[in-house]
């Protein structure tokens, strides 16, 4: 399966630029999701790549192929689309063989194909069904049978799960992660659901506003997001981003926050240098918050802080801290949560080495 | 960023072939569409003399409006000839109240219908949707019948009444189908606000039906400026619509046919509904969905 | 409680409409299907002929004029036909190249917003054997041109119906470009990728996607050919002879030329049974269609 690239794609609609000068490269076999919010580019770029519209400059490679200027028939993809666009008027098997109609197989190799996706998919019981006949989840599985059936070295996903149901998406999740790992296709995949990402994806690439915030793994994107974006974006509950200035004191960073408190970053993770006096985001992920008394070791940030609300998700709390006037959120375990109530004061720690730190004025990672 | 050299530029975009293709077909249909209008204006601007040479696509000569004013003014229609002056004037005189009158019973009936829950309202509304189509010839005689009764057979107020009735049934459903998507919530919190039928019609329907009027407007004003038939069955000596003037006129077989004065009278005839549909043609468009599906 | 009024209101605004409907529509029907029983000449006579209550219609059906009006419903169904396909080609192509679609739609449509008179009056021209096209093309060289169509018996009703397409074409296509527009665009893309070429995405995903929107053309058609009289007398007000005669204008004849309104009565209730022959799908199919959008919500 190709490596697939962009290189250098701008995309204008009359003043309009969508597109300005973007690269991105993924790898044979990867499952890339491009993530961002609604009108940020991402489904644009998808159309791009499977020529339902034309760059307006650029290079679009699929493997050592240029395709810019080829036909979506003739660019060897098959696409996903956001609502299936099965053929009303065919039944399963007939939306199957549609898209091998125009490829004159065999007869007896199209048969195959066929019988191969409808096992894959478990669609054998539904084959003489019309698409209005069939669930949401089940017309899911036809419309990807019918872009598997013609092995197509690149899939497409435009925002497949959308219009399903949290459960359904849940297992169709589990189901396209699975056609990935046996059938290994590149994959290129569209959402805006940032779970989405996380779970299936080997590389995400975060866009807004038409640009590529950042392009890495799930983890990387999760832990190390570049820039306020990203670290906002990704993430729920969200990161807890709070205001404070950087200054250096005796060759030692410091944060002083908005209350007067300072937090010392000598061990944080920066990656440039360090520059004094700035403004600066400190984010901290709910989750590394440590409420043990024990986790007051070396390397830890210390809060004393009055709880404001106490959140049951179910599976877990979230504890809202008054911090300098703002929400802290901080992710609880339910039994340690239901013994704290609003006006009580907790002292939490947060490790220093999970801490983001971000420039206000550039918003990127410091 | 904009500064960026661009990298891998794209031939300058050209129209494709099949596009081109298209557009030369499409535009030679709308010829074809066009070469009756075509006739029509230049016939009507040509002297006899020049249309006896029988070129009939050629240009005027010269121009003229004789012809327009001959069969404004003078014109001959049945036994009269006092061009179609008469005519327009008796149109316009039967359009005026007809759109009043049978968009403001239809409008009120299909606000009802749709909005106020009625034990009766679905038997009503499939006798509305099966009178929809109903041919004029069945209750034509019994309508005559009905108007001299009345005692007004032969005066613009019977046209005035059968246009009415007539548009009921289609526009009763069109309003109806437009008033019943508006969130049944609205009208009963205007229930409750002590709104009665006629101020929840006046001070919240009214101002929401903007649009559906001008599209109702236009094909009430089309289709009552164009009738003919009822125009001419219960229409007497003198309330007789224009469309009538303009079929006697042209149908008179006596001596030379003036074929430019027929031509011009022909235009004089269309050109209120055409500049209507030229001006606002997105709304006939709606108009002819609103009305197809009737259902 | 202003309840009782806000019951009551309403169901007196809806007495003028529930008027009308009752006599206008209802009993006018009941009224002439009455007559068509009777030996109604000029007068109408409230007497049911019980020896033969189907005089009327034993006459209508020995009729040479009415046989030639039925002949002649079928022909004009057939031939516009052609309106609902040229609707569709226009359709398809306007809505494939969105360049100069208001343009083109306004060209389209506008024979809808004349009086059939006046397209009478152009068209009649047009085919006028001395100074119309038929001179024409004999001044080019094709001496035996013939386009005095409107004079020949066997040719008149061609004459109408090109006249009827012409004006009626615009009214389709609106109506299939609806339907066209209605289609999800993603099918348009998911055939573009399956590479299938257009023609067969036509034939076998978007026409048979759009058979609501056929059907119901199919049967606006009929109902318009039923009650097709404006543009009949207006290009041959009949003739020749009787060539041109439909059942619209047949009745009418019947009624104001002969005067006989049983007679009448009974061609008018035999227009009355072609409209309900073709209305009942109309209702079956708003049903059915109902039902599919019911199931596809789901």
């Amino acid at each position: 399966m190709p490596r697939v690239s962009f290189e250098h794609i701008v995309k204008r609609y009359g003043n309009v630029t969508v597109l300005d000068g973007l690269n991105l490269a993924v790898e044979d076999g990867d499952f890339l999701v491009l993530l961002g919010p609604s009108g940020c580019g991402k489904s644009t770029l998808l159309n791009l790549i499977a020529g339902l519209q034309d760059v307006t400059s650029g290079r679009i490679m699929i493997g050592e192929r240029d395709v810019t200027e080829l036909d979506p028939k003739d660019r060897g993809l098959s696409m996903v689309f956001q609502s299936y666009a099965l053929y009303p008027t065919k039944t399963v098997e007939g939306n199957l063989r549609f898209g091998l109609s125009a490829r004159k197989l065999p007869k007896a190799e199209v048969n195959k194909r066929v019988k191969w996706a409808a096992d894959l998919l478990q669609l054998q019981p539904l084959m003489r069904r019309k698409p209005a006949a069939l669930s949401g989840g089940q017309r899911q599985r036809v419309a990807i049978g019918r872009a598997l059936v013609k092995h197509a070295e690149v899939l497409l996903f435009d925002e497949p799960l959308s219009n399903l149901d949290a459960k359904l998406r849940t297992e169709m999740r589990l189901e396209i992660k699975k056609l990935h790992d046996t059938l290994k296709p590149t994959i290129v995949y569209v959402t805006h659901d940032q779970i989405e990402a996380m779970t299936m994806a080997t590389k995400i690439a975060v866009m807004n506003d038409g640009e590529i915030q950042q392009f890495g793994t799930p983890d990387d994107v999760y832990e190390n997001p570049a820039n306020l974006f990203v670290a906002s974006f990704i993430g729920s509950p969200a990161m807890n981003l709070a205001a404070a200035t950087l200054t250096v004191d005796g060759g030692q960073p410091l944060a002083t926050f908005a209350d007067g408190s300072a937090m010392s970053l000598t061990d944080a993770p920066f990656d440039n240098d360090v520059q004094p006096d700035r403004e600066i985001m400190v984010g901290m992920r709910p989750e590394h918050f440590v409420m043990d008394a024990t986790g007051s070791a070396a390397g830890h940030a210390a809060f004393e802080l009055p709880v404001r609300m106490v959140e049951r998700t179910g599976s877990d709390a979230l504890i809202s801290l008054d911090f300098a006037g703002e929400h802290l959120f901080v992710r609880a375990e339910p039994d340690r949560a239901v013994k704290i109530k609003s006006g009580d004061a907790v002292s939490v720690h947060y490790p220093i080495a999970k801490l983001n730190l971000f420039d206000v004025q550039t918003g990127q990672r410091l | 960023m904009t500064d960026a050299p661009v990298m891998y530029p794209r031939k300058p975009q050209r129209i494709k072939g099949r596009s081109i293709a298209i557009i030369v077909f499409l535009s030679m249909a709308a010829l074809f569409f066009c070469i009756p209008l075509y006739v029509l204006v230049v016939t009507s601007f040509k002297e006899m003399e020049q249309i006896r040479e029988g070129a009939i696509f050629s240009l005027p000569a010269r121009w003229t409006w004789e012809a327009w004013s001959y069969a404004w003014f003078d014109a001959c229609s049945g036994l009269t000839c006092e061009g179609l002056r008469q005519g327009f004037w008796n149109s316009v005189a039967i359009l005026g109240p007809s759109l009043v009158a049978s968009i403001a019973l239809s409008m009120v009936t299909g606000y009802a219908l749709a909005l106020w829950k009625m034990k009766w309202a679905g038997t009503f509304l499939f006798v509305l949707f099966l009178c929809a189509f109903v041919p004029f010839q069945i209750i034509m005689y019994p309508l005559i019948r009905l108007t001299v009764s009345l005692g007004i057979y032969g005066s613009m107020t019977a046209i005035v009444f059968v246009h009415t009735a007539l548009a009921l049934p289609v526009l009763t459903l069109i309003f109806r189908n437009f008033y019943k998507d508006i969130p049944e919530d609205i009208i009963k919190a205007a229930v409750m606000d002590s709104g009665s039928f006629w101020r929840i019609f006046i001070e919240i329907i009214l101002p929401m039906s903007g649009n559906i009027l001008i599209v109702v407007l236009i094909m009430q004003i089309t289709s009552i400026w164009n009738d003919y038939l009822i125009g001419v069955t219960f229409g007497g000596l003198g309330t007789k619509p224009m469309t009538v003037h303009l079929a006697n006129m042209v149908t008179v077989s006596t001596g030379t046919v003036s074929y430019n004065v027929n031509m011009a009278a022909a235009l004089l005839t269309a050109i209120p509904p055409l500049v209507i549909y030229f001006v606002l043609g997105k709304f006939f468009v709606q108009g002819i969905a609103a009305g197809a599906i009737k259902g | 409680m202003g309840l009782r009024w806000s019951r009551i209101t309403p169901q007196l605004a809806m007495l003028p409409a529930v008027a009308i409907m009752v006599t206008a529509f209802l009993g006018s029907i009941g009224w002439t299907i009455f007559m068509s029983f009777t030996r109604s000449r000029r007068l109408p006579e409230y007497v049911i002929d019980w020896d033969r209550p189907f005089r009327q219609y034993e006459r209508l059906f020995g009729d040479a004029g009415w046989n030639i009006s039925l002949n002649n419903l079928v022909v004009l169904a057939f031939g516009s036909a052609l309106a609902i396909f040229v609707g569709f080609i226009l359709a398809a192509l306007i809505e494939r190249e969105r360049r100069g679609e208001d343009f083109f739609r306004t060209v389209f449509l506008y024979p809808l917003a004349v009086s059939l008179i006046v397209t009478g009056v152009a068209w009649r021209w047009i085919f006028n054997p001395q100074y119309g096209i038929q001179h024409l093309l004999q001044s080019m060289g094709f001496e035996n041109a013939s386009f005095n169509w409107l004079n020949d018996p066997s040719t008149a009703m061609y004459a109408i119906i090109i006249a009827s397409v012409w004006q009626s074409s615009g009214f389709y296509m609106a109506l299939m470009l609806a339907g066209l527009k209605g289609i999800n665009t993603e099918i348009w893309s998911a055939a573009r990728i399956d590479g299938v070429g257009l023609f067969r995405v036509y034939i076998e995903i978007i026409i048979p996607m759009m058979k609501f929107t056929f059907l119901t053309c199919a049967i606006l058609l009929s109902l318009g050919v039923i009650k097709a009289f404006d543009i009949i007398l207006a290009m041959t007000n009949g003739g020749p002879g009787q060539s041109t005669w439909v059942p619209a204008y047949f009745t009418i004849n019947a009624m104001s030329q002969k005067g006989n309104l049983g007679y009448a009565s009974a061609a008018a209730t035999m227009m009355l049974l072609i409209t309900l022959a073709v209305f009942l799908p109309l209702v079956a199919l708003t049903a059915w269609q109902q039902r599919v959008a019911k199931r596809g919500a789901n």
